[in-house]
């Protein structure tokens, strides 16, 4: 509002960060050791095979699902020409930009089924084909090479759409040219389109099919309401991580951490919204083929990380982020999206985990090492992207009216 | 003699600087009115509508209609009390005809209101200012006109309030599992609560009213309504922290008061009904229509009470953007569910959705999916939606098409179900159309008494969105509102 | 006019600017029973006034907690204790099915709280305010801003506030008269009150009248609910048909689900037309005991528990020495010692002389144990020794 012309933009050096490229290096190899040494319990283990997939695709799917977080944020920003988060959406910027290698990571879960490698994707398995009546209904659709297909247009639409936004964005810093903020004006709203199909898909093929015989048309709006409660806890989070640092000192205050704070708020309450629905349309219908899928979540200790996410991941943060001190607050609104960052993997396991071992949840030393293998690979990438850039759109338009940004 | 901007322009507006709100220029914010507003002028042109001596004809001509059809509606209503259910369409297999699909259309029409009330606030959108009261206020009509179609549906009216947990000497209680009773608490809840916040929104306009008004009815209602308002700070304080409360209190209550209707439908388990993506694809749907039903209003209103600079066509432009968001999102919903009915492998729904597309009520079908999603595609194009007529021809469309998908959705599903022998095709009689038809006089009779005799701007709101309300403006004068 | 009619003193500013720049020379002065009125909220003017922020935050979340409380405890109550009926399979108290009104019921309550509690903390309605009769301050609502001292303030000093605020910068200061004769209600709304009340007592006056009172024709029916159909009731008559009755029989020869036996003589106590001899079935202790039951359920009132034909009706039918009255037969006559058992059989079923038929009461192998056991009572009078047990004979010796 009034106070814009007070704020001079900050000075390119004081918000670049440097030293990160070395980091990022040491992560990527870290993660690459890791990742090799998940495949080799896996063939050493008894079953090893099916925990190295299922582990994998828990650990490829929480960071895709970050990316995906950052990227929705980028093109909401464009779309609806915000203001007040221009400082921290060079944070999401960075985070979509994983998505291309993220993706790439997607394909040791694909190529088996190709070779009818049912152990992750039961529906992969030719003699279940075979017995399955079901399943020979659902077989023009779910099929190795159509999975193919289908993965390599999500992580192709992606990879074009953070190209497209993260070099205009990044080139405003130079140029500080306006069109570039109009041209991706334009286009955030056919993108958002884009993004919304690809996710929904991907997550009916990752993540649905994993149970073949079980279907609930909300589940791309489920999985999508994870990713952003994930996203906005990650950008809680590395903007401190920066802030501590020095980069954004002064640039991201109270005012964006508030912000930050509501919308984690607001999505954590429609996580809870989409689950709500989604359990008791079901509940309610009791219909054999679709309550089996829940009944799978409530056998033995299953019970308790269903109950897990009740508490963690909507009743406990609901009401501990409903106050404004908590969400002005960097200790406690960073202690919050610590916890929702965790609840989003206890989801996702809650998701894949119950078709590996269905009489109760189980952890092993394989998924341990392909999170954090995948995890350093998803690190490394970040510091990379992150160094020698600055981390605050130097030039954006709006940048005077988001380092102003005062909540009323 | 009051003075109103329509009779004698106290201002030349040709002074002011020529702006484009329409413009994407990333590099400035769009004043969100147009010409040169200050306190005085807002309230002289806002007041000047509800204090206008002569009721200008138009005026008249249009509630004279309105009340016509609020008459056949009562009148409709009346012979239904008297002769019972059986003068609907309504039979077996189709016992949810079009009073249910007329109920869901209003409640979603009553959607806009409290979301450009209560979300956009909390999104700080400042533009919502210029037509939060006239949105809330359509809510609250069109809750009205849905609240009647349950009621005359139970049969018996007089009983109603067996809907109700009544303590009663033969100790029954309604039943709580049943989504039908849900729906009772939460449209009970919604008009309750939009009312208040419309009615707390209006408390310091009715007070300007007060203040300004001439004669001794107008002074006492007036003054009855405003409850002795004194615009204090510590009012302010307290008022200004309801809103907020309100406005937080109202978004989740938006949400499940649509998510609650559609339980109606998918818990149970009919084909085409027992979906889970029912509550979001509901709440997209009603804010659709309710947004289209804003503009659909405000084009006229605006041009006709002379409110273009308070409602620009920046306004109508953000809204429109909105309802093709939502009317995507509806799309999207469509699409989902007819690829998770073939999906799930389920026959008997993917019977049903086929039998949507292709079966006798095809033409319904269409005409739903026509409205709703290729109609809107045209606001992609800014020309398109910037333009008044393309505006208000979408906007009915739009209106048409979610009618259509409620009918759909009810009478489809119903009409074809599991016992292929009591299959039938559904009539509505005339006391069913007349009905629905009278119900837009009801909702218009309302509308008409809201424009005459109510602040239709919140005139309080749209002066804090003034550049001179801030402290220090003294200092930046040179600056636009934002 | 005396000083203690002067409710306070308001000065008027032109601007934001204006005002917030006068409120904190007004505080400074150390006022306290002072306010600001702008036509809208004015941003930041809290802490220059010194105002508290509001107690109606926790207010509500009481409120809200109170609707969450009451609404399970209510529906807990009602469904699943007070009222308990199964439907659709759902437990009587579900969490899932509970949330929707629950949440509901949250916001309403909240929603209230907000709304009513914003009202009585600002003490509205308040529609006769001093300041609302003070001339200027009509302008305060739309495009005027003022502050307001009231003379009941300890700092108070009629000149000194005055000069105070016209040194603020104000337009003009007004003093504010507190007129005590307007808080009196004129006399023609306490009339019209009291004769609004009185109409407003004539419709439930007429209801009681109609109610309560002794009538000679039927009473005002106003909700029929159903009361009067044209409909025929059972066992009424009817002109519609030939038979002159509302009821139609079924088809000849219907029978009921799960009543065909196909056994002709165990079904009707007759073969091939003619009445037969013997019981159909194997005749066990259990079926006489069966036999008995039924018989002292459904024969014994008549015939008596011994078939001698003095059961209590006869017994109080002959004492009321009734005309029409045809006593019982007595079980153990002659003629009924010697007929077969498919007449008895068809005797129950469909009556004889004044006795009706028991069909409806006994099911037929119900009928079959009650002849069976008629059977044993008529032997039991006519018994030889060579009819009791040999080990037992010697007790009738």
């Amino acid at each position: 509002m009034s106070a814009h012309h007070h704020v001079s933009a900050p000075e390119r050096t004081r918000v670049t960060p440097s030293g990160l490229a070395g980091r990022g290096r040491l992560a990527t190899l870290f993660g690459a050791a890791l990742c090799v040494l998940a495949v080799v319990l896996g063939f050493v283990q008894e079953e090893g095979m099916a925990r190295l997939q299922h582990g994998w695709l828990l650990a490829v799917t929480f960071f895709v699902t970050l990316g995906l977080g950052g990227l929705f944020f980028v093109l909401v920003q464009y779309l609806v020409r915000a203001g007040w988060s221009v400082v921290v959406r060079r944070l999401a910027e960075h985070l979509a930009g994983s998505l291309p290698l993220m993706g790439l990571l997607l394909l040791p879960v694909v190529i088996p089924t190709l070779f009818g490698n049912g152990q992750l994707y039961h529906w992969a398995d030719p003699h279940e084909l075979a017995e399955s009546h079901l399943l020979q209904e659902k077989a023009p659709y779910l099929n190795g090479w159509f999975l193919l297909v289908r993965v390599a247009i999500y992580v192709g639409v992606w990879t074009l759409l953070v190209r497209a936004f993260n070099r205009r964005s990044l080139a405003q810093d130079d140029t500080g040219d306006p069109s570039m903020t109009i041209w991706m004006q334009k286009r955030a709203a056919p993108s958002v389109l884009a993004f919304a199909l690809t996710l929904t898909f991907f997550a009916f093929d990752m993540l649905m099919s994993l149970s073949y015989e079980w279907f609930s048309t909300i589940f791309g709006v489920y999985v999508f309401a994870g990713s952003a409660v994930a996203l906005f806890a990650t950008l809680v989070l590395l903007a401190l991580r920066f802030e501590g640092r020095g980069e954004l000192r002064g640039i991201v205050t109270t005012e964006h951490y508030h912000d930050l704070g509501k919308l984690l708020f607001a999505f954590v309450f429609f996580w809870g919204y989409i689950a709500f629905s989604q359990f008791m349309l079901i509940w309610y219908g009791d219909i054999p083929e679709e309550t089996v899928w829940f009944q799978q979540r409530w056998v033995g200790s299953w019970k308790y990380v269903s109950l897990l996410l009740l508490f963690g991941h909507f009743l406990l943060p609901f009401v501990g982020l409903l106050s404004r001190h908590v969400k002005r607050n960097r200790s406690l609104l960073a202690s919050w999206a610590v916890l929702l960052l965790l609840m989003h993997l206890v989801d996702l396991y809650w998701l894949i985990m119950p078709t590996l071992s269905p009489e109760g949840a189980s952890i092993g030393l394989i998924d341990f090492a392909c999170l954090s293998g995948v995890g350093g690979l998803f690190l490394g990438g970040l510091w990379r992207r992150i160094d020698g850039k600055p981390l605050v759109p130097l030039r954006d338009p709006r940048l005077g009216e988001s380092l102003a940004f005062q909540n009323l | 003699m009051v003075i109103t901007a329509a009779t004698e322009p106290k201002r030349a507006h040709v002074a002011a600087p020529v702006v484009d709100v329409l413009s994407d220029d990333p590099t400035q914010r769009p004043p969100l009115m147009t010409g040169e507003n200050d306190f005085t002028s807002i309230t002289d042109d806002v007041c000047g509508i509800a204090e206008r001596e002569a009721t200008p004809r138009a005026w008249y001509i249009a509630f004279a209609a309105s009340v016509t059809g609020m008459t056949v509606m009562f009148a409709m209503l009346g012979y239904l009390i008297f002769n019972g259910v059986g003068v609907w369409g309504n039979n077996q297999p189709v016992a949810w005809g079009w009073p249910i699909v007329n109920f869901v259309f209003w409640v979603g029409i009553g959607h806009a209101g409290t979301l450009i009330s209560a979300i956009l606030f909390l999104f700080r959108q400042g533009w919502r200012t210029s037509i939060n009261r006239f949105a809330e206020a359509m809510t609250i009509f069109a809750v009205c006109c849905a609240g009647i179609f349950p009621a005359v549906h139970i049969g018996r009216v007089w009983m109603a309030y067996y809907l109700f947990p009544i303590p009663n000497q033969m100790e029954m209680w309604p039943n709580f599992r049943s989504p039908l009773l849900w729906d009772v608490f939460a449209v009970s809840a919604y008009a309750l609560t939009s009312l208040m916040f419309w009615y707390m929104g209006m408390i310091p306009d009715l007070a300007t009213l007060r203040d300004r008004a001439k004669g001794k009815v107008r002074q006492i209602a007036y003054g009855i309504a405003s409850m002795g308002w004194t615009g204090s700070a510590r009012q302010w304080h307290r008022y200004e922290k309801a809103y907020l409360l309100l406005a937080g209190l109202a978004t989740p209550l938006v949400l499940s008061v649509h998510s609650v209707v559609s339980f109606d439908f998918a818990v149970s388990q009919v084909p085409g009904w027992h979906t889970t993506i029912f509550p979001p694809y509901f709440v997209a749907g009603a804010i659709f229509s309710g947004f289209a039903m804003v503009v659909t209003l405000m084009i006229p209103a605006r041009q006709f009470f002379g409110l273009k600079h308070l409602v620009t066509m920046k306004h109508l432009e953000i809204m429109c953007k909105i309802i093709l968001a939502t009317g995507m999102m509806v799309g999207y919903a469509y699409a989902i569910e007819f690829f998770i009915a073939w999906y799930g492998g389920n026959p008997y729904e993917r019977f049903a959705f086929i039998n949507r597309a292709m079966g006798p009520y095809a033409w319904a079908y269409w005409t739903m999916a026509t409205c709703n999603v290729l109609v809107p595609q045209l606001f992609w194009f800014k020309k398109l939606r910037t333009n008044l007529w393309v505006m208000m021809g979408v906007c009915i469309l739009v209106n048409v098409g979610m009618w259509f998908e409620r009918f759909v959705i009810t009478v489809i599903s119903l009409s074809r179900d599991f016992l292929p022998s009591s299959w039938d095709y559904f009539k509505p009689t005339a006391v069913d159309v007349l009905t629905f038809a009278g119900s837009f006089g009801l909702f218009f009779t309302l509308f008409l008494l809201f424009c005459r005799y109510l602040p239709m701007v919140a005139m309080a709101e749209v002066k804090t969105v003034l550049p001179q309300a801030h402290a220090g403006h003294g200092l930046h004068a040179e600056e636009p509102a934002r | 006019m005396s000083a203690s009619n002067l409710h306070g003193l308001v000065a008027y500013y032109a601007d934001v600017d204006s005002l917030l720049a006068a409120v904190r020379r007004v505080r400074e002065a150390g006022y306290q029973r002072f306010d600001a009125h702008s036509p809208f909220p004015v941003h930041g003017i809290d802490p220059v006034m010194g105002i508290r922020p509001t107690v109606l935050p926790w207010l509500v979340l009481g409120a809200g907690l109170t609707g969450c409380a009451g609404a399970l405890l209510m529906q807990w109550w009602t469904n699943g204790h007070d009222y308990a009926f199964l439907i659709s399979g759902k437990p009587l108290f579900g969490l899932p099915a509970a949330i929707p009104v629950t949440f509901e019921l949250i916001i309403l309550l909240s929603a209230f709280m907000t709304f009513f509690g914003m009202l009585a903390l600002n003490t509205l309605p308040l529609l006769s305010n001093p300041l609302l009769r003070t001339a200027g301050f009509g302008r305060v609502t739309a495009d005027r801003f003022a502050i307001s001292i009231e003379a009941a303030d300890a700092c108070f000093e009629s000149h000194a506030t005055r000069e105070l605020l016209a040194g603020t910068g104000a337009l003009s200061v007004e003093a504010c008269e507190s007129d005590e004769s307007s808080a009196v209600v004129p006399k023609w709304i306490k009339q019209l009150t009291m004769i609004g009340a009185a109409i407003a007592l004539i419709p439930p006056a007429l209801i009681a009248m109609e109610r309560y009172g002794t009538r000679t024709t039927p009473r005002i029916h106003v909700i029929t609910d159903m009361d009067f159909q044209s409909k025929a009731k059972a066992q009424s008559a009817s002109l519609l048909f030939e038979d002159g009755r509302a009821m139609r029989r079924p088809v000849e020869g219907t029978l009921a689900v799960g009543e065909w036996i196909e056994d002709e003589y165990r079904a009707t106590g007759k073969v091939a037309g003619q009445l037969g001899t013997g019981f159909p079935y194997e005749i066990d202790r259990a079926v006489m005991e069966r036999g008995r039951q039924r018989f002292d359920i459904y024969c014994g009132v008549c015939h008596g528990l011994d078939g001698l034909g003095r059961g209590p009706i006869a017994v109080r039918a002959e004492s009321l020495e009734e005309s029409a009255w045809v006593p019982p037969t007595n079980l153990h006559d002659e003629r009924l010692l010697t007929v077969p058992e498919g007449h008895l059989f068809e005797v129950i079923t469909n009556g004889v002389r004044n006795m009706p038929a028991y069909a409806a009461q006994l099911s037929v192998d119900d009928r079959w144990a009650v002849v069976a056991y008629l059977r044993a009572l008529q032997r039991s009078r006519n018994a030889s020794i060579e009819d009791v047990p040999t080990d037992q004979q010697r007790n009738f010796k």
